[in-house]
């Protein structure tokens, strides 16, 4: 009964760290998926000026801890000239990070599609513009889904490490509810049973995204 | 029509043709026969600019089919590529698969495509599956929709590999059915076949290939029947009479 009553104290201030974790949580997705392709196509296209900058990418981003990366956008771009909000830190922060796991997952959907089908889209007279999105990429959606699911909810957990550059999201309220009162227990699980409801509509949404592609 | 010039290609140290030269002339139908490795496909996909050829010079009514420059793409679609495996687009029904030329390239209306496609459906006999999904065709279907898809882009010549290779042996007919129609109305082909019946009553040339090099050529009737090449003989007695001891 102590614990309903402290929760319903402290879930106000913890929801509205939520709200923000969405925030980031869909903004850093956005910008990861549109990254991730983007990289996935450079690093399968046979011109160097494209691949060998992708592979540099790809390997940078997925070599250095995503803490490291943020820390390094909030607190190291400012001395180049390039200053963020907390906020804004975080998710392109994130967004960025998380773009080189979309890009390996994309590349490798896209590497499953049959050659035969690469084959009759030129054989057809199309150009790799409309061989891509009209023939291959449709068919290396339904490949990419589930994982790129898993990455969503990776992405929306992550999205805690923007706490380390005091972005007011979940954990950081969670964090800071409990240092004032010392209710580890209660604060903690609190915020653990809120992650655990955002990704629920989550994985459902993509199930959902899964059964309507794999339908044909 | 199609003009092939001593045309070379090898992969790393393998040279799969050698020097090539063969003409195919308007409405005429020639198969290409011969063992698996003999460079049968490799001939036909240089023809399609989906293979590169090292040297030599190949020309489908006189366009000049170059994989790097700018103008394959346009060479391809006057080309129709039917496959040995049908290699039609999964999340496409039979109809969008048939119209996905006429529009995304020709920049053809959609109704006029759809028009034209349901005849052509109508014509391999599937008018009835035009909103079936290929999962849901079996291989004899999904071949003749391939060749509609291929028709539908008013091709100046047809290829076909192998187009029967992968089908359960009570479909081959229907597919062979829609080929010999074709050539009935004239449709320049080139066929690389291992069905000797059909070779024999539907090419009007048939090209022995061994290691990448034609060791014989003629009418049906010479080289089905009388081969004169101790090669080509040795393979059609394995491929006619598959059960027999070669001696």
């Amino acid at each position: 009964m102590e614990f309903l009553e402290n929760a319903r104290f402290f879930m106000p201030m913890l929801l509205e760290g939520a709200l923000v974790t969405i925030q980031i949580a869909f903004l850093s997705l956005a910008l990861s998926t549109v990254l991730g392709l983007t990289l996935a196509l450079m690093r399968l296209s046979s011109l160097r000026i494209l691949y060998v900058p992708a592979v540099t990418i790809i390997t940078v981003l997925r070599g250095v801890p995503i803490l490291v990366q943020l820390m390094y956008i909030y607190f190291v771009f400012p001395e180049i000239g390039i200053e963020l909000s907390a906020f804004s830190a975080g998710w392109i922060g994130l967004g960025v990070a998380f773009s080189a796991y979309h890009a390996e997952n994309f590349r490798a959907a896209i590497l499953s599609v049959d050659r035969g089908q690469y084959e009759a889209a030129l054989s057809i007279g199309m150009g790799k513009v409309r061989l891509m999105s009209r023939i291959i990429l449709p068919q290396a959606v339904r490949i990419a889904l589930p994982p790129y699911g898993n990455i969503a909810i990776m992405m929306l957990k992550d999205s805690s490490l923007a706490s380390t550059i005091t972005v007011a999201e979940l954990t950081r309220s969670g964090q800071l509810i409990a240092s004032s009162t010392f209710m580890n227990m209660t604060v903690f699980t609190l915020v653990a049973l809120i992650y655990l409801a955002m990704s629920l509509p989550v994985s459902a949404l993509n199930s959902w995204l899964e059964r309507r592609f794999s339908a044909k | 029509m199609i003009k092939v010039k001593e045309v070379s290609k090898s992969f790393g140290e393998v040279e799969v043709l050698k020097s090539m030269s063969f003409t195919v002339a308007r409405g005429e139908v020639v198969c290409l026969i011969g063992p698996s490795g003999s460079g049968k496909s490799t001939m036909l996909r240089c023809v399609n600019g989906l293979e590169y050829y090292d040297t030599g010079f190949i020309s489908v009514d006189d366009m000049k089919v170059d994989v790097r420059s700018k103008e394959i793409g346009s060479v391809r679609a006057e080309v129709g590529m039917v496959f040995q495996r049908f290699n039609l687009f999964p999340h496409m029904t039979a109809l969008e698969n048939i119209i996905e030329g006429p529009t995304q390239v020709r920049k053809r209306p959609k109704p006029e495509a759809r028009d034209e496609a349901m005849a052509l459906l109508h014509k391999v006999g599937l008018s009835h599956l035009a909103n079936s999904y290929p999962s849901q065709l079996s291989g004899g279907q999904q071949q003749r929709v391939a060749i509609a898809r291929a028709l539908a882009m008013k091709p100046r010549a047809m290829l076909f590999d192998e187009p029967t290779s992968a089908l359960d042996p009570e479909t081959v007919g229907d597919v062979l059915s829609v080929v010999e129609e074709l050539a009935r109305e004239g449709m320049t082909m080139l066929v690389v076949t291992h069905e000797m019946g059909f070779a024999s009553e539907v090419a009007n040339r048939v090209l022995f290939l061994d290691h990448g090099e034609i060791l014989e050529q003629g009418p049906p009737s010479e080289i089905l029947k009388n081969p004169q090449n101790e090669r080509t003989r040795d393979f059609l007695q394995r491929v006619l009479h598959p059960g027999e001891k070669v001696l």
